[in-house]
């Protein structure tokens, strides 16, 4: 990052190369919706270079971009969620809609053992399992667990302190647990 | 009852940082002792770790293949045209302008109060003006010592053109 602060362009373009592949993996896990994750992947880097000036190397890089992540995560869920209130209504007024949604995952394969499960379709239950957790969580589990970052890292990240982070992800996880039980029975 | 409800929340939430790592030496030998006694804490940790290494059947999205071609594009376009929030000036705007703002607004209201002041209260010195002829002769109306008579009078300005001609004749 001091090399693209000092102006070297092929410093960037590795900075993206080398980030680009976790922030859409990111922002897909977060809203499932690829284009809306490489807007928002490509968004996060043209702030960092725009910020590349006042640069300086306090804290880690990758809690900075993922600081950046989190805020514009957070940012578009917010405008996201007005936009789908409709949907969710007109979901809501279907047979199924108007029951929890675990209910709905575990029904969909309760008489299938997770052995018969294709795995395409396992992927599909982890999925809207992920998708129960609100916004915060979700966030905390994917850098947790697909970015390996520490409790104080995801809290520089997220503006939280180590112990509100795990606090969160024991009940994203708890969460989790319940909605995916009988698959790890 | 679900098995975790019979940990305490501080407990439950230590199992998941045990799980990660992310425990202190002291918390960490405490956690192992409840594992070692509590059957369900063993269980529930074991199922926690399932579920979350069932994360790993998530998919791992890969950014398209001209992505970082057209980011670097965008970038670039960026350094030849900044966007307007980064010029020194807007910035400088942005931060001054709600002063600015309320400033405008309080000369704005403070000159429509001074021209309706202006036209609707009448001045002192437009009354005194008005009333010169009156006041001129003032002591030669006190004089009379009848007020309704000197009200009166006030209003025939032609009497009183004539009267003061004639006085000012008297004193020659």
């Amino acid at each position: 990052m001091l090399r693209v602060k000092s102006g070297d362009e092929t410093a960037f373009a590795q900075l993206v190369l080398s980030y680009q592949d976790r922030l859409v993996g990111l922002f897909t896990n977060m809203f499932r919706d690829p284009v809306l994750a490489e807007d928002l992947a490509q968004e996060v880097f043209l702030r960092i270079y725009r910020a590349r000036a006042g640069y300086e190397p306090t804290a880690k890089f990758s809690t900075w971009v993922f600081q950046i992540s989190h805020n514009l995560a957070h940012n578009s869920r917010r405008s996201k969620g007005r936009r789908n209130e409709t949907q969710f209504r007109s979901e809501d007024t279907s047979s199924v809609g108007s029951r929890p949604k675990e209910s709905q995952i575990a029904e969909k394969s309760g008489l299938m053992p997770v052995r018969q499960l294709d795995k395409e379709e396992l992927r599909e239950r982890v999925r809207e399992a992920l998708s129960t957790l609100n916004e915060r969580q979700r966030m905390a589990v994917l850098l947790h667990r697909f970015e390996g970052m520490s409790y104080a890292d995801i809290g520089d990240a997220m503006e939280l302190s180590p112990q509100a982070v795990k606090s969160l992800l024991s009940r994203a996880r708890e969460n989790l647990r319940q909605v995916l039980e009988q698959y790890v029975q | 009852m679900s098995k975790l409800q019979r940990l305490s929340a501080e407990d439950r939430d230590n199992l998941v940082a045990y799980l990660d790592g992310e425990l202190d030496e002291s918390g960490t030998r405490r956690i192992e002792g409840v594992l070692g006694q509590s059957s369900v804490a063993r269980t529930d940790v074991e199922q926690l770790a399932r579920t979350y290494d069932l994360l790993d059947e998530l998919e791992t999205p890969r950014a398209s293949e001209n992505f970082t071609e057209r980011t670097i594009a965008s970038a670039k376009l960026e350094q030849i045209k900044p966007s307007l929030a980064q010029h020194p000036w807007f910035v400088f705007l942005r931060r001054v302008s709600p002063i600015g703002g309320w400033a405008i607004v309080i000369m704005v209201a403070a000159a429509i109060g001074f021209s309706i002041t202006r036209l609707a209260v009448p001045q002192e010195d437009d009354v005194l003006l008005e009333n010169y002829p009156v006041i001129k002769e003032l002591d030669v109306y006190s004089e009379t010592g009848n007020y309704e008579f000197l009200d009166r009078l006030s209003r025939e300005q032609e009497l009183l053109d004539q009267m003061s001609r004639e006085a000012h004749r008297e004193s020659q």
